[in-house]
């Protein structure tokens, strides 16, 4: 017990260099930079120096499955790790003590395959790293403004949800760091100030102006949604479509309960045109009375929008979460007060060719 | 001596002048310069891009004069310019002779570049904004303050990766890059879904 040293303690470190090398073609096959980093980081398993090991339950995700074994991109990275050059820059690097200098040939590979696997911001982080980033978006945009010119919508919105994905954010804090996402926050700007008139409500503008505001907020990019602005509003339209699309694969799933708040609204209207009928002389009958032990509680709208109920909700609660569940659907609601609560509902222009693309209305 | 030492804002170019010029030109070279800028904006249709150009004008021509306009704050921030131009020189000679010390010579490097562009692009511009003289002759506000605040941090920021991307690797090793395939990689990606 106390008093006797134990011997073990005091063996180097054993790695075996395939776990090593398989867990470097893991990293680059998935298209992970932040496991790439951490392999080569002070605490990294591979490091002998490190108390951290390979055969922890906890590293097992570093370690590629049988499947993935027999994944092409993962034997090319394996291939590319395994090369006499690779794995002496990764053994001097493991045992020099300072910061590793990641081999770029690596990275590279990383970052097409973030790309491939739609991993954008481990992608721009790779290719900043290797200062291509500015560049490969723009050849991504060239590429997806070729298509556009020949009429494939889709390559064409693939080109540009790829370049808006390898964005930077170089006023992040501390550092610099790929964009991300973030919906909640811009459908609140676009829906900062509360409408006065129809033409405030943002579904209700004019069609080209509409689809310019639109695409900037889908592509989280209004500058780069600038080089839309001269395509037809035909175009423009069924880029819109094949965005939202695949930003948000639910999109259908919206459309159902879009329709219903849609029906809730025409019946609210409904009942308020009868209360003030009857306010201004008329009288109340039988159907009145339904109506009202039916209930009227307008915040039925935006729950049938969300498909939720957020207690006590505010109308920005509601329109954060629906713009992060669905981006697009924020373009079509606007901000109402009735009586004294202020709250989202449904609104569209029936005769917007943007909400007949968009299944809003039956064409 | 560095390329061009650009990146490292240069107060004098900004208003035209030498590193000799004396208090009393960079007085009258800000004034006559201010008051073009302001009748040109009072000119100008003002969209988003020209409100951050005037904006960043303004603000520069501002701390030019708060910097330039005596010889203690002018005298320090050339020296702090000369040093941080030098400290670029000698880390990119220690990594052409791999040396072992170019580390320690990067990390005070950049730890200098940050507080520079911090103090000189971002704070002594906005601090310019509360001065007498700017305020009178630029017509300096809150709402510019307001504004400024976010274009100053994209403009700091902006200078610092200019810098940032003329240095040597230091993360990873020099890449190799062949901009067609590249092209032919991106390609292929948007191919795939087709």
């Amino acid at each position: 017990m106390f008093g006797k040293k134990r011997n073990n303690d005091t063996h180097e470190k054993q790695i075996d260099p395939e776990l090593i090398t398989k867990a470097f073609a893991k990293a680059i096959a998935d298209g992970d930079i932040v496991n790439l980093k951490f392999l080569f980081g002070p605490f990294s398993p591979a490091r002998k120096t490190s108390p951290e090991r390979f055969e922890t339950e906890k590293y097992s995700y570093m370690i590629a499955v049988d499947d993935q074994e027999n994944d092409p991109v993962f034997a090319d990275a394996l291939r590319m790790v395994g090369s006499p050059e690779i794995q002496k820059h990764i053994e001097t690097e493991l045992a020099a003590n300072r910061p590793a200098q990641l081999p770029s040939e690596l990275v590279l590979a990383l970052g097409d395959n973030a790309v491939r696997l739609k991993k954008y911001t481990s992608a721009a982080q790779a290719y900043e790293l290797l200062r291509i980033r500015a560049r490969m978006q723009e050849q991504t945009l060239e590429l997806a403004d070729e298509a556009l010119d020949v009429g494939d919508i889709k390559k064409a919105a693939r080109g540009y949800v790829i370049a808006t994905g390898l964005e930077y954010d170089y006023a992040a804090f501390p550092e610099p760091l790929p964009k991300t996402p973030n919906y909640q926050m811009n459908a609140l700007i676009l829906h900062g100030e509360y409408p006065l008139s129809p033409e405030d409500c943002l579904p209700l503008r004019e069609t080209s102006a509409f689809l310019q505001i639109a695409l900037g907020y889908i592509l989280l990019n209004n500058e780069i949604a600038a080089r839309l602005e001269k395509r037809s509003i035909e175009t423009r339209t069924e880029f819109l479509r094949e965005l939202v699309r695949m930003r948000d694969p639910g999109w259908d799933g919206f459309l159902a309960r879009y329709r219903e708040a849609i029906k809730l609204r025409h019946e609210f209207a409904e009942r308020i045109r009868r209360a003030n009928a009857i306010e201004s002389g008329g009288e109340s009958d039988l159907e009145n009375e339904i109506d009202k032990s039916q209930g009227e509680d307008p915040v039925e709208m935006p729950r049938a929008l969300l498909g939720r109920t957020i207690d006590n909700g505010t109308w920005w609660q509601y329109l954060k979460e629906l713009a992060y569940t669905h981006p697009a659907a924020i373009l079509f609601t606007t901000r109402q007060l009735i009586g004294g609560d202020e709250i989202i509902v449904p609104l569209h222009n029936d005769e917007s060719p943007v909400a007949k693309a968009l299944g809003l209305v039956s064409e | 001596m560095s390329e061009v030492n650009t990146g490292y804002i240069d107060f004098f170019s900004i208003l035209g002048l030498d590193e000799n010029a004396r208090p009393g030109d960079v007085r009258k070279v800000y004034r006559k310069r201010m008051k073009a800028l302001v009748s040109e904006i009072a000119r100008a249709e003002i969209t988003e891009q020209s409100r951050v150009r005037y904006l960043l004008d303004m603000a520069q021509l501002n701390a030019a004069l708060l910097v330039l306009r005596e010889s203690g704050p002018r005298d320090e921030y050339w020296n702090e310019r000369k040093a941080l131009i030098a400290l670029e020189d000698k880390w990119r000679e220690a990594v052409d002779a791999s040396d072992d010390g170019a580390e320690m010579v990067r990390r005070e490097y950049i730890g200098r570049l940050q507080s520079f562009l911090s103090r000189y692009c971002e704070e002594l511009m906005l601090a310019a904004g509360q001065d007498k003289e700017c305020v009178e002759h630029s017509h300096w506000d809150n709402a510019h303050t307001r504004h400024a605040s976010r274009i100053l941090r994209f403009y700091r920021n902006d200078l610092h990766q200019k810098i940032l991307e003329r240095l040597p690797y230091v993360e990873v090793t020099p890449p190799e890059i062949d901009f067609e395939e590249r092209r032919r990689f991106i390609a292929g990606v948007l191919a795939e879904g087709s």
